[in-house]
């Protein structure tokens, strides 16, 4: 029986693989390794205090992130991703590469949904200003990657100041790229991808 | 509890309160997306915590703050901007290293080099989804485009800490 994509219901067995899948066991890996390797350069002392600050650090952060995950959920099915699409499409100029930045900034999930947004822009002709500024902002000053990320681990005034100073650096990217002396023409990207219907 | 912990926890509150007052399907694929994103990330995470955590037990102190500390200026935001293009990885390992090189005594000019180094280059993302999806002339322009944003952004975060 075929699932329907848009089941409320849970994969598990999929979504099990995939959290437990290799990449998982490589970090506990790592991180059995590195334990033994603190252990036995600091010696007993500097692994328990290394331990307990772990202990620490991980109480203060999961019940965060875990709020920040149901933060990000909601974002995702609350904001209309299509809409967004026609609105860049209509505008260019400066003005562009700011909308652009307000786009990329609250474009919602990863890079599953970001790049094949930016390559719909890219097969509709938003110019390359465009598309780099949306991308950089997207990257730098997304705003789920700032909530689930950003301020559970670095903390408020951090992830403030951090999107301050990040905030007119998209457009800055966007300017560079119309600028730079390229022959990239956004023919010699791949065709256009449509929207999924 | 700090107010970053508090305006997650509120917003949380209040994004589920609108998704479920649309009376549609959005507050049960809200939770749904959320669910599963907890569960293909945080196993992961903990344990990249836990990496970060010895990493920097590890890396003796005085490196960390002679190379990215508050006295490290201009020399900490490269250090900082280097060390964030050559991650390769999600934000998983780049926050976790941030977190920790914080924790160690990095300064914050250097962890925003770092991070903005990181979102911007982030060669994973190139190699999966940006080459097959737009190319690499595209990738080539965006790559010269971003270049100096690391550098700037660290020089700004100086700037804006020193006076």
């Amino acid at each position: 029986m075929a699932r329907d994509p848009l089941s409320p219901d849970i994969d598990w067995p999929e979504l099990l693989r995939r959290s437990f899948g290799p990449s998982f066991w490589i970090f506990v890996g790592i991180a059995g390794l590195l334990a033994v390797i603190c252990y036995a350069v600091l010696g007993p002392d500097a692994f328990a205090s290394a331990v307990d600050n772990d202990r620490q650090m991980l109480l203060d952060l999961l019940p965060r992130v875990a709020a920040a995950q149901i933060v990000a959920g909601f974002i995702w099915v609350l904001v209309p991703r299509e809409r967004m699409s026609a609105f860049l499409k209509r505008n260019s100029g400066k003005r562009g590469l700011v909308i652009a930045t307000a786009a990329g900034c609250v474009t919602p999930g990863g890079p599953a949904s970001a790049f094949p947004f930016l390559a719909i822009l890219a097969g509709s002709g938003a110019d390359r200003g465009i598309l780099v500024a949306y991308i950089t902002s997207w990257a730098l000053l997304g705003i789920q990657r700032i909530i689930v990320w950003d301020i559970p681990l670095m903390g408020i005034d951090f992830s403030l100041l951090r999107f301050l100073i990040g905030a007119p650096l998209p457009i800055v990217a966007g300017i560079l790229a119309r600028r730079l002396p390229f022959s990239v023409s956004l023919e010699e990207s791949p065709p256009p991808i449509e929207p999924h219907k | 509890m700090d107010l970053g912990a508090l305006i997650i926890y509120a917003a949380a509150v209040l994004l589920a309160i609108v998704a479920f007052a649309r009376r549609d399907m959005s507050f049960r694929f809200g939770l749904r997306r959320a669910l599963e994103q907890a569960i293909t990330l945080l196993p992961r995470m903990v344990f990249a915590l836990i990496a970060a955590g010895f990493v920097v037990k590890l890396i003796p102190t005085d490196i960390i703050v002679r190379y990215l500390g508050s006295g490290s200026g201009v020399t900490g935001i490269i250090v900082g901007s280097l060390a964030g293009l050559m991650i390769p990885s999600g934000p998983v390992i780049a926050f976790a290293t941030a977190a920790a090189l914080a924790a160690g005594g990095a300064s914050v000019p250097a962890l925003i080099a770092f991070l903005t180094g990181w979102s911007v280059f982030a060669a994973h993302r190139v190699i999966i989804f940006e080459i097959p999806l737009l190319g690499s002339h595209f990738v080539r322009l965006r790559m010269l485009s971003v270049l100096p944003l690391p550098i700037l952004a660290g020089c700004v975060a100086l700037f804006l800490t020193k006076i």
